[in-house]
């Protein structure tokens, strides 16, 4: 049915009356660039999120007290190694450090260089490192966004930390972490457990908090019961629920954008309805005699509805890519606040590019059925023209 | 062949009805060249376009080689138009925006044929109509005559039987017009079945044309002037 | 307000439904004036009228057809991606089951894709008649449709706010899985007369396809249907899990399994889908259609073939089965 020739006869329409769709098109990626802009960010975030959860460990315990975390006794590390179905258990050691004025901090994160578990988590941030070297004196490998700010106040090569004691404690900066990590890493400070430890004020038989695996998910819940009743003082948070609240927030964000943006959607199918309902006496002309010299009804329609599907396409095109290209390429200027806006460090994020099914198929959802529904009644209207007309 | 039978066509407006056409009835046969006449609003260009059904009847019978153009389907009276009609309308009707060629391929894309089977016949009927020379040159930069000349192309393309026009030559000059009639008679050679309307003297001696049917008024008045 | 609405596709997925419902509506009222002033015989302008509104019923309908049929789709995936949100659940079978309304809209769905594609099948000979034979009985399966669809809709809301995020539900392996003792397959099958069934009533679709046995090719299709149901689910999906407790028709629409999920089901439900219709129309309009018979054909032979290649190169790679 759809012969050469009508797909030429259609091209040749388009290509004749260009001046006539440029106006639609062009708001068309203006909607559809902004749109995918949001989209595309949501979804990077969300995927290196993700990821991140991938490596953590399944659950994690902590010492509570008046609702706040306290620090956690090794001991327990103990305890859960005795409970059946739990595996890798790792103590860790963690804190944020805030720098003289106090209105930044850094992430420290204390690392068992030797414990291989450890190692495995943090392969992707040393894996260039030679850890020989690194742990024969203090050191420490930082974020992007750290060592910018540490230039910035003269600390080059090392850093002075106050300890709680009062004590100054010279941390040597060894390198810095690979930029893909920026998400997470661009506020941090990775260095040897035993010194995060002394700069964090923990006890030697202090930790943070304990992370441990349940390799077998039936066995959730029941680990969970057990381990909540192994002290009274001990919060118990799983990988799931941690990943809920992320998910929660960011389909929050992406939501409250996704409302708003209805209103201006509401908006272009009213311009669109309008657009196409106002037909001009020599279009009608033109489809009249279409009509007078044998087209139908159906094969109007079909040019009609064609043409308005390539508009469609050629605007999600361009406007696909171009949001492509300003989350991925230029990691997208006055966007990315909306969605990480309160950073503390000035960040230098890569959004991870992730171009999935979904967020085509969603992006094709709230544009292009919109679109061809508001005109559809329109371009109806057009295809009946009289062929009455044609004889005028 | 065209038949019609008690045709009639009333315009209702508010509460004043205009009958246009007043129980006409025509037998055309195949290869007959028929020449309404008439002054404008003597609903010839009406009873035209009826029987290539662009118009609906109020009541009363049109058919077209035995189908029944007026009541069928939208999609079954295009294709009736497609393949046994030729228009050709007094302002000649071209897109202005496409060039010659394009314009004769119109009535054939529907069709379903592939790009190559057109070429060829709008090559065929550019030649029959003495245009093909200006094939690529857009329809707005034509003169008068050759605007014509591609609507007969347009009108040829399909190969229809029936070739309908409608004051074919208000827009031309007479050499064009003299011009016209000559193609014309070279389809009536072809066995086309012709029908004009129009209220051109130079129709009035036509040595082809079999009959002249005066209209008036809506009907066809009696007295009908057979050549031959 | 319930954090489930703010999840993006669901507000993509409702948007949508809701816009294909008000042009379905705006068709809805045209098809009453036409089916109620409907005269093909008389030459009123009005008849004429009708005649060019009854384009923009059909036109509206094919639209909605084929958005719905990839809004089944997105639907699918929708849920999917809930599966994230809610506790316990690990793939859809879980989400649907997260509220008594999941599984009825999902039937329902199906059940309005199958009107919807006789009713393209009654539209397409419709309009190869000269006289719109077969316009009223079109126009009453449109207006059954809508009723439908309309529930859909009010169900499509219901179900979307009645997610409750922190009550757990249950995971397919719960949801399929045996209980100890209890056959989950119908007519009291095991796995082996299940696929002897699966195969013997495949053959019996292609050979009453091919010899016109309209209403013998209906009970054997819809047969077919439900028993490549349980084939899929209780074996078939394990060697594409290759895990043979594994039960569940939803995980493999999932990435790790390739969609391939996407592709079984589709190519079943539409083969049958379009099948039975050609069968019903033969019957009931006398109207018969060679082409439809090869998608047919090709649809379902693609289906069982997708299937029984998994089995085989399982066997392949492992010299055993599960």
């Amino acid at each position: 049915m759809l012969n050469n020739a009508f797909f030429h006869f259609l091209t040749l329409q388009l290509f004749k009356e260009r001046s006539k769709h440029i106006g639609i098109i062009i708001i068309s990626v203006l909607i559809l660039f902004l749109l995918s802009s949001v989209l595309f960010i949501s979804s990077s975030l969300r995927h290196s999120l993700n990821e991140t959860l991938q490596v953590q460990p399944d659950f994690v315990i902590s010492k509570v007290q008046g609702g706040e975390n306290r620090a956690t006794p090794l001991t327990w590390s103990n305890e859960l190694l005795n409970i059946y179905g739990i595996t890798h258990v790792s103590p860790r050691v963690y804190g944020r450090y805030f720098f003289k004025s106090k209105a930044k901090s850094f992430l420290i994160v204390g690392v068992d260089f030797l414990d291989e578990q450890a190692h495995k988590n943090l392969q992707k941030l040393i894996e260039n490192i030679d850890i020989k070297t690194f742990l024969t004196q203090n050191s420490m490998l930082v974020g992007e966004g750290v060592k910018e700010y540490l230039a910035h106040n003269f600390y080059d090569k090392s850093y002075n930390f106050l300890t709680p004691k009062g004590e100054f404690k010279t941390v040597k900066i060894f390198q810095t972490l690979p930029t893909k990590t920026n998400l997470i890493g661009n506020d941090m400070m990775i260095m040897p457990m035993d010194l995060a430890r002394e700069i964090l004020g923990y006890g030697e038989d202090e930790v943070t908090d304990i992370g441990f695996n349940v390799p077998n998910p039936d066995e959730w819940t029941m680990i969970n019961d057990k381990v909540s009743a192994l002290h009274y003082d001990v919060r118990v948070v799983n990988k799931k629920e941690v990943q809920q609240s992320y998910e929660h927030l960011y389909n929050y964000k992406g939501g409250v954008f996704l409302m708003l943006f209805l209103i201006l959607l509401s908006t272009f199918m009213l311009i669109l309805y309008q657009r196409y309902s106002m037909v001009h006496s020599n279009e009608r002309r033109h489809i009249g005699l279409l009509r007078a010299l044998g087209w139908s009804i159906h094969d109007v329609l079909k040019l009609k509805l064609l043409e308005t599907l390539s508009i469609v396409f050629i605007s999600f095109i361009l406007g696909v890519v171009t949001a492509y290209i300003y989350v991925f390429i230029f990691s997208a200027p006055l966007l990315k606040e909306l969605f990480l806006g309160g950073q503390n460090l000035t960040s230098t994020i890569k959004f991870t590019p992730v171009l999935d099914f979904s967020v085509l198929s969603s992006i094709f959802f709230i544009y292009a059925l919109p679109f061809i529904s508001a005109v559809l009644i329109p371009v109806w209207r057009v295809a009946i023209t009289d062929p009455k007309e044609a004889m005028l | 062949m065209i038949q019609i039978e008690n045709l009639y066509k009333t315009f209702q407006h508010e509460n004043t009805s205009t009958t246009v056409l007043n129980n006409i009835n025509l037998h055309i046969q195949q290869g007959e060249c028929i020449i309404l006449k008439g002054v404008s609003g003597s609903g010839k260009t009406t009873l035209l376009s009826m029987m290539a059904g662009l118009d609906k009847p109020s009541s009363g019978k049109i058919l077209i080689e035995g189908e029944p153009i007026s009541k069928l389907p939208d999609l079954f009276a295009s294709q009736l138009r497609a393949k046994k009609i030729g228009m050709i309308f007094q302002h000649f009707n071209l897109f202005d925006h496409l060039s010659v060629r394009e314009n004769v391929m119109i009535p054939l894309i529907p069709s379903g044929l592939n790009i190559n089977e057109i070429n060829q016949k709008v090559t065929q009927s550019l030649n029959l109509a003495n245009i093909s020379h200006k094939k690529e040159a857009l329809a707005s930069h034509l003169s008068g005559g050759e605007k014509q000349r591609t609507a007969i192309a347009r009108a040829l393309v399909a190969n229809p039987n029936i070739i309908l026009c409608d004051e074919p030559t208000a827009n031309l000059d007479r050499t064009n017009s003299l011009l016209f009639i000559e193609i014309l008679k070279e389809l009536h050679n072809l066995g086309k079945t012709i029908v004009v309307a129009t209220h051109d003297p130079l129709f009035d001696n036509v040595s082809f044309s079999n009959t002249i049917i005066p209209m008036q008024e809506g009907t066809i008045v009696e007295g009908t002037v057979v050549n031959e | 307000m319930n954090e489930i609405l703010f999840s993006n596709p669901v507000i993509v997925y409702l948007l949508s439904e809701l816009i294909l419902f008000v042009l379905l509506l705006i068709a809805f009222i045209i098809s009453i004036r036409v089916l109620i002033h409907w005269d093909f015989e008389s030459f009123s302008p009005l008849q004429f009228k009708l005649e060019q509104q009854a384009y923009l019923v059909t036109t509206i309908t094919l639209f909605v057809f084929s958005m719905k049929f990839l809004l089944l789709l997105y639907f699918a995936f929708t849920v999917d991606s809930l599966a994230s949100l809610i506790a316990g659940a690990m793939c859809s079978a879980g989400v649907i089951d997260a509220n008594e309304y999941g599984s009825p809209l999902l039937a329902l769905k199906l059940l309005i894709l199958f009107g919807l594609t006789l009713w393209i099948w009654v539209n397409f000979y419709d309009l190869r008649t000269k006289n719109y034979q077969w316009f009223k009985e079109k126009s009453w399966i449109f207006m059954v449709m809508f009723i439908f669809i309309t529930i859909e809709l009010l169900l499509d809301f219901t179900y979307f706010t009645h997610i409750d995020t922190h009550q757990p539900v249950s995971c397919c392996s719960a949801l399929f899985g045996q209980l100890e003792g209890a056959n989950p397959l119908p007519f009291g099958l095991n796995i082996s007369t299940l696929l002897i069934l699966f195969y013997l009533l495949f053959a019996l679709v292609i050979l009453t396809l091919l010899t016109h046995q309209s209403l013998l090719y209906i009970v054997a299709n819809i047969l077919f249907l439900y028993i490549a149901y349980f084939a899929v689910v209780y074996f078939f999906g394990t060697y594409i899990y290759e895990l043979p407790t594994h039960k569940c028709p939803f995980c493999m629409l999932q990435k790790e399994y390739h969609y391939v999920g996407y592709l079984l089901w589709i190519s079943l439900f539409l083969g049958s889908y379009i099948g039975i219709n050609s069968a019903i129309t033969a019957l009931w309009l006398k109207e018969e259609n060679q082409a439809s018979i090869k998608i047919v054909m090709s649809l379902l032979s693609f289906f069982v073939l997708l299937c029984s290649t998994y089995v085989a190169v399982y066997y392949f790679k492992n010299g055993v089965l599960l």
